[in-house]
């Protein structure tokens, strides 16, 4: 790891805000820029939602900015492999707060199919390295789950789901 | 006839460059019932008759605001118009979620950017670093002073607009090199380099381009240019015209002349190391420059707030936003071109052409 | 023919030649050799033209087991020259110097098996972790010994007063997938570069030791996940090669459909990807949406979007579904007219043409020498295209036309690929009318495959893609090589990319079209 990049604490924020927050979340929400970083397969699926079929800019998700300092989730989709890990603790530190993760796509959340006995080169799941907030499963998830994880990522900031489901009723 | 009218109605309005069209219409109405009312202001307060010291004092106050509200407003409205455009494009719609037709899209932007984490990387060169975000925004305010978006609606009309638009332009290839050396990076250094030897590559084409305009019409100040188009200086200079707007394109470092922020070769370039309100900042002052370039190409090239039966300001306006949405079709057809390309293609064919252009003129002027 | 005269030269240097059954093992002469006669050999077979696909290593305990295979463009029948050495001091002399593809290849052996390779210039660590203190792939745990160690951490980059080094991804916006590049660079001129490999080493061939034959199958899919049917095909075409397995003919027309459609698919997003790198954003939501078209298609079928494990041994999964068939037609109409649209948008761009015009030319010497194959090697001006010449599984029935282009150049690649999705176009049409009755299936597999080795290797959408598979009878591969055509493209950037201006690196790179989980495997 760099010299220069800090453990980012788990402590929340010094200063509550009260009704502004909700205010700034509300906006975070709905203005979530993600960070491509696309590592293996999920990748592609990634790059399908934010073609013009499943449009990931509807929901204000559309800048996909390269540099880390610009964005607001981290969307870490692939395997993570030893070599990479570092890269992703680096990326992760070098994101300005508040920031988020998720997780898509089984090779994110646990190792995925590559785990298997006496295997040297797999990290079984980013929460190892970094924490992660939302988890996408599916190899390759489809990208509609890709925007279900975006909708629930503004649920947690928010409260409130944006278009519930059938099931959320009762 | 009713199937020609029908597939007229389907080419026409359904199709995606026609969507990309609406989208302008939209913001030209938010922008016209905005300017409505600026107007009436200005005129009501202009009828009250308050004492010249007085009334020049509220000039200024009155000019301030107008140029904070052309500032924002504009770059709000054009971050918008930018996301619906690129969408209708490519065969998607843009933000839609956000508000009626994503038009709160801009202030969502806006506000999580204002809540964002301003990052500052320990190595950075501090003074340069926490500058160039400020520097960046202040040529524009300058510019903004001068041109004139209808005979009443000039804040100030100094009688050598062109020089002073001239010269505060190319402050903004400063604050990029700020920018770019500040953030200690290999690529942001990159960046910068790039955008100081593309500026000053297409600043020479640019002056060149509007001398003409000022041999034609007489004067240097930007009313004076506007005043002496009787008939727009389009069709009397098409080549300068030309070179102008590619010129004006590169100047505000837009596709296909965004070296300096090249996405994938050099991961966001200049603007790597900043976070939150600074990006905002690089962000506002983009988009500001452009709508800038286009208002200086509506002044001299199409006749300013020239037009039958709508006020001076809606025709400024319509003619700068049309200019603006041709460049941003221009960022969504065209690749990149390479920086090489970039500087021989400014030195070696557009300053030529543009001096070729300037001496025919004189020779046309003469006779 | 050429093999003939290099059977002669192979004679004279005294190695054992034999004959081997193609249709059982994949290849045609079988060359064992001592191993102080390999550069002599690789002598020989570069002044025949021949090129050299991979480099395998076997562990057999007690000896290890290098296989060089052979092939050449005219004339292909391959050659597989084999040598043995002892397990406790393997050390082969190198032969970079002649194909310094096959010096890549000797590098990576090096670090999984800790074969040393005498005379190779630089024997560092490539695809794996340098805290790793072991031989992964070697059946027992053999450490890894100090001088060895040295060796392996060995170069680091050295810069001068006026270069410094400059490091391209790993996070890449380009989308290629994680790759690194250490480019030296003077100004923005690339003098040198090291490739860092390895970020997506997902150990696909250690798995296949400890996952039975159909286990391993889905694993197939996540290799070149753009592609994923080739390499599907590939594996599930070795097995029935080496079992002997007659497949019935509908399941290979529907097979050679699948395998079109995603080669289309994975040609539209590599143009998609490649126009992003270059600057214009908008072919990448065109070329998506004709790409969506081919997954809803496919998904139809197979039941995934993305990592299909629709083959079997033996034929298919599923019969067609209802409509199949006058989807994939009518994508057909569809797609040729959206082709006119690319040209228009893309083809006759000044900028476009100004950006890949004359850049990053592939000489064929230099193709021939690292083993580049697929459309890099066809707009290089050789047709060599696997479907053709080595015809498998629905191909022997139905010929696509192969698409050529002389200059070599980025440009000409994109014609090629171009030309390749009209060309499957047409040979879709052409499949679709032709579909027999039958059955989609073989009803009785064997349990076991036999002993011994096989290889296969078909026209994937980067290249050859070849898998040797080595079986001792059991359950479980005893060794499983992938030959992966994005490594042998990607080496040869090492040679053309020096000199070159960084934004031209981009638009080469882009245009070799690489995925490196096929690459680190």
């Amino acid at each position: 790891m760099e010299e220069g990049g800090l453990l980012v604490e788990a402590v929340g924020p010094r200063v509550k805000l009260g009704v502004l927050e909700e205010f700034l979340n509300l906006a975070r929400a709905n203005s979530l820029w993600p960070m491509t970083f696309g590592l293996a397969c999920c990748a592609i699926e990634m790059m399908a939602t934010v073609a013009a079929r499943f449009d990931l800019a509807r929901f204000g998700a559309e800048v996909m900015r390269p540099s880390p300092r610009q964005c607001d989730f981290m969307i870490v989709s692939g395997t993570i492999t030893k070599k990479i890990a570092p890269v992703v603790r680096t990326l992760y530190e070098q994101m300005a707060s508040p920031k988020w993760v998720v997780a898509y796509g089984n090779c994110a959340i646990s190792g995925g199919p590559f785990v298997f006995e006496g295997q040297y080169n797999v990290i079984e799941g980013v929460d190892k390295v970094i924490p992660v907030d939302v988890y996408v499963p599916g190899c390759p998830p489809r990208p509609e789950a890709l925007l279900e994880a975006l909708l629930k990522l503004q649920e947690k900031l928010t409260g409130v789901r944006r278009f519930p489901g059938p099931e959320r009723r009762w | 006839m009713r199937l020609w009218l029908k597939r007229l109605y389907r080419l026409y309005f359904q199709s995606d460059p026609f969507k990309a069209g609406l989208c302008l219409l939209a913001a030209l109405t938010g922008v016209s019932i905005l300017l409505g009312l600026a107007w009436l202001l200005g005129k009501a307060l202009w009828d009250l008759g308050i004492s010249a010291w007085g009334v020049d004092f509220l000039r200024l106050v009155l000019g301030a605001l107008w140029v904070l509200l052309v500032l924002f407003g504009n770059a709000l409205l054009l971050v918008w118009v930018e996301r619906k455009v690129a969408g209708h494009m490519q065969w998607r719609i843009g933000p839609k979620e956000v508000g009626p037709f994503g038009l709160l899209q801009s202030i969502a932007d806006a506000v999580k950017l204002m809540g964002k984490e301003l990052v500052s990387p320990r190595y950075v060169d501090k003074p340069l670093y926490l500058l160039a975000p400020f520097l960046i925004f202040m040529p524009c305010v300058v510019v903004l002073l001068v041109i004139p978006f209808d005979p009443h609606l000039q804040i100030r009309d100094i009688n050598v607009g062109i020089v002073l638009i001239l010269a505060f332009s190319s402050l903004t290839s400063i604050a990029v090199f700020m920018a770019g050396w500040g953030s200690v990076n290999k690529y942001s250094l990159l960046g910068g380099m790039r955008s100081i030897s593309q500026q000053i590559a297409y600043e020479i084409p640019m002056v060149l381009s509007i001398v003409p305009v000022v041999m034609l019409s007489g004067s240097l100040s930007l009313k004076g240019i506007v005043e002496a188009q009787k008939v727009p200086y389009l069709l009397l200079q098409p080549v300068a015209f030309f070179i102008y707007l590619i010129s004006a394109v590169a100047e505000v470092n837009r596709t296909p002349f965004d070296l300096p922020e090249a996405e994938s070769e050099l991961v966001a370039g200049y603007h790597i190391e900043y976070s939150g309100m600074r990006f905002a900042m690089f962000f506002l002052a983009e988009y500001t420059n452009l709508f800038i370039v286009s208002a200086l190409l509506t002044t001299f090239f199409l006749a300013g707030y020239k037009g039958p039966w709508l006020p001076g300001w809606a025709w400024f306006f319509i003619k700068t936003y049309l200019v603006v949405f041709v460049i941003m079709w221009f960022r969504w057809t065209f690749p990149r071109v390479r920086f090489d390309q970039l500087l021989n293609f400014s030195w070696k064919f557009l300053i030529p052409l543009a001096m070729l252009n300037l001496v025919v003129t004189g020779g046309v002027l003469k006779l | 023919m050429v093999a003939e005269g290099l059977l002669r030269d192979l004679d004279a240097i005294g190695c054992v030649v034999e004959e081997v059954p193609y249709e059982r093992k994949g290849y045609w002469f079988d060359v064992k050799a001592q191993k102080e006669k390999l550069p002599e050999l690789a002598g020989a077979f570069d002044q025949h033209g021949y090129f050299v696909e991979e480099v395998v290593c076997v562990d057999w305990r007690e000896e290890l087991e290098l296989l060089y295979h052979f092939n050449h463009w005219d004339d292909p029948r391959r050659f597989s020259v084999r040598t043995r050495v002892k397990a406790t001091d393997p050390e082969v002399p190198s032969i970079w110097n002649i194909y310094p593809g096959a010096g890549w290849h000797e590098r990576e052996i090096h670090e999984f098996f800790g074969v040393k390779f005498k005379g190779h210039p630089n024997l560092s660590y490539l695809f794996l972790h340098p805290d790793i203190d072991f031989y992964p792939l070697r059946k027992d745990f053999v450490p890894v010994t100090e001088e060895d160690k040295r060796v392996l951490l060995g170069r680091f980059p050295e810069g001068d007063e006026e270069s410094f080094w400059l490091n391209m991804g790993p996070q890449h916006p380009s989308t290629h997938g994680v790759l690194r590049l250490l480019l030296k660079m003077k100004g923005e001129f690339i003098e040198d570069m090291e490739p860092v490999l390895g970020y997506m080493h997902r150990m696909q061939e250690k798995m296949a030791e400890e996952r039975s034959y159909s286990q391993y199958y889905p694993n197939t899919a996540r290799m070149d996940y753009v592609a994923p049917l080739a390499f599907s095909l590939c594996y599930v075409l070795a097995l029935e090669r080496c079992c002997g397995i007659e497949v019935p003919e509908r399941a290979q027309f529907i097979r050679l459909i699948a395998m079109e459609l995603n080669r289309i698919a994975s040609h539209l997003l590599w143009l998609g990807t490649y126009l992003l790198d270059l600057g214009a954003a908008t072919p990448y939501f065109f070329a998506f949406d004709d790409r969506e078209q081919i997954l809803d298609i496919l998904e139809g079928l197979t039941g995934s979007r993305l990592t299909y494990c629709y083959y079997r041994i033996g034929g298919v999964y599923e019969d067609l579904n209802e409509g199949f068939l006058e989807a994939v037609d009518r994508f057909i109409q569809r797609m040729k007219r959206r082709l006119k649209d690319y040209d228009e948008l893309v083809t006759g761009n000044a900028i476009f043409l100004g950006r890949t015009k004359g850049i990053g030319v592939i000489p064929k010497e230099v193709a021939r020498r690292y083993g580049v194959t697929g459309p890099n090697l066809r707009a290089s001006g050789v047709a060599f295209d696997i479907r053709v010449c080595e015809p498998y599984d629905g191909y022997r029935f139905l010929k696509p036309k192969v698409a050529l282009r002389e200059e070599g150049d980025s440009f000409a690649r994109y014609l090629v690929r171009l030309d390749e999705i009209r060309a499957s176009l047409s040979l879709l049409e052409e499949a679709i009318s032709k579909v027999p009755e039958g059955p989609y299936r073989v009803e009785k597999l064997p349990k076991r495959p036999p002993v011994g080795d096989v290889f296969f290797a078909t026209e994937g959408a980067r290249g050859e893609v070849g898998v040797y598979i080595v079986s001792d009878g059991s359950d479980k591969p005893y060794r499983l090589k992938w030959r992966s055509p994005s490594f042998s493209n990607f080496v040869s950037f090492t040679e053309i990319g020096k000199g070159m201006l960084i934004a031209d690196a981009v638009a080469t790179l882009g245009s070799l079209d690489l995925v490196v989980p096929e690459m680190d495997r």
